[in-house]
């Protein structure tokens, strides 16, 4: 009977020890000879693309081949694009396209992925420990609902005052007007009117043919800073706050030199305009920076190479300072067990910061770990190559220790709402503007613009 | 003390050959026999059928399936680009000169006349951007032989044009921006509610831009149809820009046949990797590649990739792979001094057989690097080879089980057998020992019956006999007595003074008397009585 046994047990164990050479081989839950890949979406193209995909590249090569994953960029968009394909992927719409395993996105997008139970907790890759390296607003914001984290930081970014240095600095030579000017928005007011007279001066045309001075990317990010400094809420109940006295103020500041031509009204991006030097200020992401090339082309094709300032975000006098947080982080679509945690791996080794301030330095996004926010950044500094870049970080030191960071509500209605108002805001600057110009051959232009704002009444209330 | 080891060896084997192995352990050496036929017979079975070589062959199914694949789906895809490309140009070169003729120019006004380019560029926007969206194409261009401005320094190699991208032409209807501004005017770009891309310039650097030149060249050169014109750019990053990217071009000719410019699509390295993506659930860095033909090798530096990998960063110097056929069955491309790679590759025709370009090779070939293949061909054989070891410790196994449990009843039973306790109730429920006690049982019986009968044929002749000496006559008494002492008849006759023929006479009477045929019996039934210890007289 004994011998039975251990001739059984014998044959059992032999047949286990083959199942496990043929099955099963590699360490807990990645291969690293049978890698698993892992398709990303990302919203860092054109100059932005080559820091990408060196990165990329490099985890391939090292953290990946080590633990067997292999990365693969699917897509390079705008962001806006990415939401449409993400929204499109997640109502499974007729031609929608497959989900990636992870992807870049805004809270306005990861938003509508959690809430159908899309997205991974990328907080169970890491430990406390490893978590508590990075900034805590970033964390915060990128936890939509309770605990689980949806988005994890990888690119943030503020607004900040891109000003085009070399034609700046002529005209603040022949005026009086200095970079302390751009402080507060009233002083930026003011500025443009007197570069509107300079730049008439300048080319000896007829006196209202001067250029704007400046464009902000987005009113509606504007107008909730502006309220957020002089104390307010500009988002109440997830609806517009147009009652509030501060209203007045932002709409003094924008009307007056809208309809003038001081202040540009359009529809596309600053930096679109700072390009063919149509306007020389622009408030805009800190991640746009790479979009403020460092020639300007003129209409005749003629190219002139210029420097940029970056200047932190302006006040409303009176107001606090404080700044738009914004920026997307990176989501894990939920998938296996093993493409989450590949992914854990690729997004801690992205954010170490080494890693990070390479991106950083290349890019224009913010640090996202304290470490790399801090001390390392100082010294790293001097080591980038792209000198709008090196004023940039240095701006946005400043700002990390000087400002207040403001994070906007997350609603579904926030897009429509913001949508809403600055049609509706340079719907109205525009028309106005279109009747200035008519009034403008009939009279000067102080008169014109009375008659204009008199007809036009104070602009109340919109989109609700 | 191994030569003692080999002497006890010795002798135990002669002692086996003397006395023969034993049932258990030739039932296992049968048994093991069986189990090697077996498995020798299902590796002849893997042999003919070519399993071995399975792996290689299932390799080179996956391979040409791929192959067969990315070829229709790259072929088609050009093909339609070609098409459309030239299309384009058609449409294109009779609209401008029309416009023109409206102007009261014609298209060799345009580099004297700048001031007309942009109304003439503004005016193909929707056109450009129509075939754009219909070619499903990444991006579509026009550059025409003028700059805006001749005066500026660099005018030579700056021409004037229209260059719009679109980032997603995958996606069917896009409220989004995904159609860019990459080159031309900005005037264009407002208008039409695109923004600038974020590497847009105003006019297109043709300082060094075959895509550009060569077309152009070739169309002066030639007179032939737009459709033996057009001419693919192999694989490159335009001037300010991210991006590798190749550009059909075909030339903008007007009536006269005077050429002013080219126009085209563009496929970007992103589509053409979404577009033909190989199956790599086998193998992960499987890559297809569209590459130039140069000599005996592709041209890695004007390629187009596509696969999980990214296969960019593994052509390092950007070496061509020359390719050298590999056994049976792959095609092996090395890159000098770089890795090596095993596939295959087909021609693919990216011009009519009469275009000005048809010297222009290009090939298509899927691929992997050469360890991945070994590797999996190695794991697979290796798990073949457990597999059979399995096969052959599982066999022993069950031999030696098998062996044991079928000798140990018979065991049992030659023991049953030879205890000699041979009842009914000892059946080994072997049916051949069973057979066997039965018949060792029965002749058991028969003997000690025969035994007994014997006895009891004895016991009665014995008892006839004492029972028949009384009627010995006393003469025949006293010769009977002298046989029982062992006397010889002559002895007798000698002793008792007579004659021998009378003895015989009284000896035939003892013999009919106490029923024996012959002195022998006549002894034998003395001897028994005596053994019987039964007393006569």
């Amino acid at each position: 009977m004994k011998t039975r046994i251990i001739i059984f047990g014998f044959g059992i164990s032999l047949f286990l020890f083959a199942g496990l050479l043929t099955g099963c081989q590699g360490d807990n839950v990645l291969d690293p000879k049978k890698p698993v890949v892992i398709t990303i979406w990302h919203n860092y193209g054109g100059p932005m693309k080559y820091t990408m995909d060196e990165l990329i590249d490099e985890f391939n090569e090292t953290v990946g081949a080590e633990k067997g994953i292999i990365l693969s960029i699917t897509s390079i968009s705008g962001s806006a694009t990415l939401h449409e394909k993400l929204v499109m992927a997640a109502n499974r719409d007729p031609g929608a396209p497959e989900f990636p395993d992870i992807t870049t996105a805004y809270p306005k997008t990861a938003i509508i992925l959690a809430q159908k139970d899309l997205l991974g907790d990328i907080g169970e890759q890491f430990t406390d420990e490893e978590l508590s390296a990075y900034v805590p607003q970033f964390l915060a914001e990128g936890r939509l609902f309770d605990e689980e984290l949806y988005i994890f930081p990888t690119a943030k970014s503020t607004e900040v005052l891109f000003v085009n240095k070399t034609v700046f600095d002529r005209f603040a030579y022949d005026t009086n007007i200095g970079y302390e000017d751009l402080q507060t928005f009233e002083g930026i007011a003011k500025t443009a009117a007197e570069y509107y007279e300079w730049t008439s001066r300048q080319t000896g045309g007829p006196a209202n043919m001067g250029s704007m001075f400046f464009m902000a990317d987005s009113l509606f990010n504007l107008t909730m800073i502006a309220y957020r400094q002089l104390g307010e809420d500009f988002l109440k109940d997830n609806r517009l706050n147009l009652s509030s006295p501060v209203f007045s103020r932002i709409w003094e500041f924008f009307y007056e030199p809208a309809v003038r031509g001081h202040l540009a009204v359009f529809d596309g991006y600053a930096a679109d305009l700072m390009k063919t030097g149509d306007i020389i200020c622009a408030l805009g992401s800190t991640a746009g920076v790479l979009f403020y090339p460092s020639t300007v082309t003129s209409v005749s094709n003629i190219t002139e190479q210029v420097e940029y300032a970056v200047l932190p975000c302006p006040v409303f006098e009176g107001g606090k300072k404080v700044a738009l947080q914004r920026g997307c982080g990176m989501c894990v679509i939920k998938s296996t067990k093993e493409k989450e945690y590949a992914a854990g791996i690729f997004l801690k080794w992205f954010t170490e910061p080494e890693q990070n301030l390479r991106f950083i330095s290349s890019t224009g996004y913010l640090p996202v770990t304290k470490e790399a926010f801090g001390e390392i950044m100082v010294k790293e500094m001097g080591n980038v190559s792209d000198p709008s870049i090196q004023k940039l970080l240095g701006t946005a030191i400043e700002m990390h220790q000087e400002y207040d960071f403001f994070l906007p509500p997350v609603f579904d209605e926030f897009d429509d709402l913001q949508k809403q108002y600055e049609k509706e805001l340079k719907a109205v600057a525009l028309e106005s503007r279109k009747e200035y110009g008519e009034l403008l051959e009939h009279m000067d232009a102080d008169t014109a613009f009375e008659q204009v704002k008199e007809k036009r009444g104070l602009f109340l209330g919109t989109g609700d | 003390m191994t030569v003692n080891k080999l002497e006890i060896i010795k002798q135990e084997l002669k002692k086996t050959s003397a006395l023969g192995l034993s049932m258990r352990l030739k039932l296992f050496l049968f048994l093991m026999v069986l189990v090697v036929v077996m498995v020798l017979g299902v590796i002849v079975v893997f042999l003919l059928t070519g399993t071995f070589t399975a792996g290689l062959g299932m390799n080179e199914k996956l391979f040409s399936d791929n192959l067969n694949h990315a070829f229709r789906s790259i072929s088609k895809q050009y093909g339609q680009l070609s098409a459309q490309a030239v299309e384009f140009a058609g449409d294109l070169s009779i609209s401008m000169e029309n416009t023109l003729r409206e102007k009261g120019r014609t298209v060799t006004d345009l580099q004297d006349h700048p001031e007309i380019l942009e109304d003439l560029l503004t005016g193909e926007y929707q056109r450009a951007l129509f075939s754009l969206q219909r070619a499903k194409s990444s991006g579509v261009f026009i550059i025409l032989d003028a700059t805006v401005n001749p005066k500026l320094e660099n005018a030579a190699d700056s021409r004037a044009g229209l260059f719009i991208k679109n980032m997603e032409p995958n996606i069917l209807s896009a409220s989004s921006p995904t159609i860019l501004l990459l080159r031309g005017f900005p005037g264009i770009g407002r208008k039409n509610h695109i923004s600038m891309h974020a590497q847009w310039s105003m006019e297109f650097d043709t300082s060094s831009a075959p895509y550009y030149r060569i077309p152009m060249l070739e169309a002066t050169r030639q007179k032939l149809s737009l459709s033996r014109l057009y001419y693919w750019n192999p694989a490159a990053t335009l001037p300010g820009t991210s991006e590798e990217v190749m550009l059909c071009s075909v030339s903008l000719l007007d009536s006269k046949g005077n050429v002013f410019g080219i126009c085209g699509f563009e496929v970007s390295a992103m589509l053409f990797k979404l577009a033909h993506m190989p199956d790599s659930s086998t193998y992960t860095r499987l890559f297809c590649m569209l590459a130039p033909v140069s000599g005996n090798g592709l041209d890695t530096s004007g390629a187009m990739f596509s696969g999980g990998y990214s296969a960019r960063s593994i052509f390092l110097q950007e070496q061509p792979l020359t390719i050298e056929k590999h056994r049976r069955f792959f095609f092996r491309y090395t890159e000098e001094g770089g890795n090596t790679y095993l596939g295959f590759h087909l021609p693919v025709e990216m011009y009519p057989r009469d275009s000005a370009f048809y010297d222009q090779k290009w090939a298509v070939a899927l691929m992997a690097p050469a360890e991945d293949i070994k590797n999996s061909l190695a794991g697979f054989n290796f798990r073949l080879a457990v597999l059979f070891a399995v096969l052959m410790g599982l066999g022993i196994v069950i031999s030696v089980f098998l062996s044991r449990l079928y000798i140990k009843p018979i065991i049992e039973g030659l023991d049953k057998i030879k205890s000699e306790v041979l009842d009914d109730a000892s059946k080994t429920k072997i049916p051949e020992i069973d057979e066997l006690i039965e018949f060792l049982s029965a002749r058991l019986h028969e003997k000690s019956s025969r035994e007994s009968q014997e006895k009891d044929l004895s016991s009665t002749m014995l008892n006839d006999f004492i029972k028949n000496l009384p009627t010995l006559s006393p003469a025949e008494r006293a010769v009977f007595n002298l046989y029982v002492r062992q006397h010889t008849a002559k002895e007798i006759a000698g002793i008792l003074c007579l004659s021998i023929n009378t003895i015989k006479t009284h000896t035939k009477r003892i013999y009919s008397k106490l029923n024996v045929s012959s002195r022998a019996e006549l002894l034998l039934l003395i001897n028994m009585l005596k053994e019987a210890g039964r007393e006569f007289k």
